[in-house]
């Protein structure tokens, strides 16, 4: 089942717990990731269902070209309606499990359902011949690592992860679904963060996924030489080229430097674009601590040849946490005040074990210290709220409901999100068609749909310009690669017809990556949205930051200019991931 | 007069402003040009060593200069063209 006839896909039923073989449909052949799950969640999904209920889908839908040998490409997208923002949401991870799945020949897991008693717990086993549904009470509560560590002792050393921690099981909005990375320890630290995906699966008593591949090899193209030689340039292209730079040499976190001068390294729940602490912050300091504690870069799936994941350590030499990204550094870092990237360590960590979106999470304490609770900068406040998210505290599970949720319940005026979803690092003040991206996508505030690094662009070509980057995203997320490859549409589409042994037009790919944005905005119009959720929130249009004295100042009109294609399909192919 | 291209990501301070002209005898000199006219240009090319910063490349007529290289000479229609590197999140 290594090649791509005779795919297969997973039906899990939740409410019987059963999970069922098919074969994968022809006619998503070129599907895979988000572009996958936002059509079978448009076909299959009732979009005005409660998203913690039995009628919502989880969907675990590898890219298409996870499992082969195209470098950097193993990505898996986790999709369903979301419980934070009521749309459709996708967010994808590393790890190896999007790889396992299909190297197995398996193009997606959909999961339905719920188990009748809510205290139960379940884990899905898969491999080559099965695919099972199993109780797994014993692990309930567990923290992420914990369950993990355990699960290496009766899992085969081939066997990948995906799992949740009790954010997820408390069915918390912010939680996070973890995927293990290729270390021999398979450390859960890859995250699909975004949208509280973790309280879909907990709501489904699905406390992990297990996939054991074994040794099946990489699928095999249609055109094998190929594709091999395919494989090959671009990789040489990437290695003597961007992989030289500073953010793949040294992973996202030294990106706070240039963030800062940018005015977009927010500080204290966004009321300033630079943070006094972004020399403490940043992650050249996480690089220097490599030669004395150990720790470095690694590549956090298989295949890999990026490599921009750290691996943290503490000052013992032992691991901490990995990886700590730039929006992490940003969010429970300049947000909330904090001005150590240890303390910022510790937090990830937390998150990680916990099951938490670091952005969201972040997001939430820093109006939760605004709002006079807390003061800003307490670290250990901050790591002493986590544990209670893990406990199951009022505050906890406030604050672990995200930044919506802590800011209606301390009634406090600046709360940054759109959707019901908080702003990442990236700021829509200084950066204004990226704004239109927060607001236009159907996934919220989520850079990761469509960011554009570009102040001072003229506002008539902002619109254009947030569009094609959601298109070349909404492609590259459904490819399995990484965004970090800084791939183009040209590229893609030369891998998938080498891949399936069928020439794919420019004019095809694009329209591939505008179907799925229009798959996306048909559920979130059947789920009750309008034009009326595509705003931003009133503390960015009233707080003025940098020398410009940038407030969110586009016209409605403008960012609805975005749901309308532009022609210029050749612009499109510029871009890079 | 030398002129220095500006990059998409650091027009924020030159408000969108995509070339300058300015006078100087050195890169760093047509660069603090750039930032007298324009504040917050400079700290996004040379950091507080004096040195050019990771994510920013400067090339002048084509030509790659080392980070430590803001001392070099420039004169009448030089250019100054500066590659911002990419940074994710």
């Amino acid at each position: 089942m290594s090649d791509p006839t005779g795919d297969r896909m997973i039906r899990v039923d939740m409410t019987q717990q059963t999970a069922t073989i098919e074969p994968f449909p022809e006619e998503w052949k070129f599907l895979g990731g988000r572009g996958l799950s936002a059509r079978i969640l448009l076909d299959e999904c009732d979009a005005a269902c409660d998203p913690l209920g039995p009628d919502n889908l989880l969907v675990m839908a590898p890219g298409v070209l996870s499992g082969t040998s195209a470098p950097t490409s193993g990505r898996i997208s986790i999709g369903g309606k979301s419980p934070l923002t009521g749309g459709i949401k996708e967010a994808n991870a590393g790890g190896n499990p999007g790889q396992d799945l299909m190297r197995l020949g398996y193009r997606v897991v959909v999961v339905t359902g719920q188990p009748a008693d809510p205290d139960r717990r379940y884990a899905l086993d898969i491999d080559a011949d099965s695919a099972t549904v199993v109780p797994a009470d014993e692990h309930k509560g567990k923290w992420n690592y914990g369950l993990i560590e355990d699960l290496a002792k009766s899992y085969s050393e081939t066997a990948s992860f995906i799992s949740i921690g009790p954010a997820g099981e408390m069915r918390l909005a912010g939680a996070s679904v973890a995927c293990t990375d290729q270390e021999k320890e398979r450390n859960p630290a890859r995250h699909a963060g975004r949208g509280g995906l973790g309280a879909v699966m907990g709501s489904k008593g699905l406390k992990y996924v297990s996939v054991d591949a074994g040794k099946r090899p990489a699928r095999k193209p249609a055109n094998k030489k190929e594709f091999g030689a395919l494989c090959k340039k671009y990789t040489k292209y990437y290695l003597d080229g961007p992989a030289k730079e500073p953010f793949p040499k040294w992973g996202t976190s030294v990106g706070c430097v240039e963030a800062d001068a940018l005015y977009t390294f927010p500080y204290k729940n966004r009321v300033e674009g630079r943070s006094p602490d972004v020399h403490t912050l940043d992650g050249m300091r996480i690089v220097e601590s490599f030669d004395e504690r150990g720790g470095g870069m690694h590549n956090c799936m298989t295949g890999c040849i990026v490599k921009c994941s750290n691996i943290v350590h503490d000052k013992d030499g032992n691991y901490k946490t990995s990886a700590l990204e730039f929006e992490t550094l940003t969010l429970l870092g300049s947000t909330c005040g904090i001005a150590s990237w240890e303390d910022v360590a510790d937090l990830d960590r937390l998150c990680d074990e916990i099951g938490l979106d670091t952005i969201e999470t972040g997001a939430a304490i820093a109006v939760y210290m605004d709002s006079g609770a807390m003061e800003f900068g307490d670290a250990d406040g901050a790591k002493r709220i986590l544990r209670e998210i893990a406990e199951g505290t009022e505050l906890g599970r406030s604050i672990g409901n995200g930044a919506a949720a802590i800011g209606r319940k301390r009634k406090h005026h600046r709360v940054p999100v759109v959707k019901g979803q908080a702003l990442p690092a990236w700021d829509p003040r200084p950066l204004k068609a990226s704004g239109i991206t927060y607001c236009t996508s159907a996934m919220g505030a989520d850079h990761t749909a469509g960011l554009i690094v570009e102040p001072g662009q003229p506002q008539e070509e902002m619109a254009e310009a947030s569009q094609q980057a959601q298109i070349v995203n909404a492609v590259v997320d459904s490819s399995g690669f990484c965004s970090f490859m800084m791939i183009n549409l040209d590229e893609v589409r030369g891998f998938y017809g080498e891949y399936f042994g069928e020439a794919m037009t420019r004019e095809r790919i694009a329209d591939m990556g505008w179907q799925i944005l229009q798959d996306e905005w048909a559920f979130n119009r059947r789920a009750g949205f309008d034009a009326s959720d595509d705003v931003m929130p009133d503390c960015l249009k009233q707080d003025p930051i940098g020398p410009a004295k940038w407030v969110w100042d586009v016209p409605d009109d403008v960012v609805a200019s975005a749901y309308e294609r532009f022609e210029n399909n050749d612009a499109l192919f510029e871009l890079r991931s | 007069m030398p002129e220095v291209h500006i990059p998409p990501r650091y027009r924020g301070p030159t408000n969108g402003e995509r070339l300058v002209e300015v006078t100087g005898g050195t890169v760093r000199e047509c660069i603090d040009a750039v930032d007298a006219r324009y504040p917050g240009f400079g700290e996004l090319v040379f950091d507080a060593d004096g040195k050019i910063r990771l994510f920013a490349t400067l090339f002048v007529n084509g030509d790659e200069l080392d980070r430590g290289a803001g001392d070099t000479k420039v004169a009448g229609n030089d250019r100054i063209e500066i590659l911002a590197a990419v940074a994710g999140g």
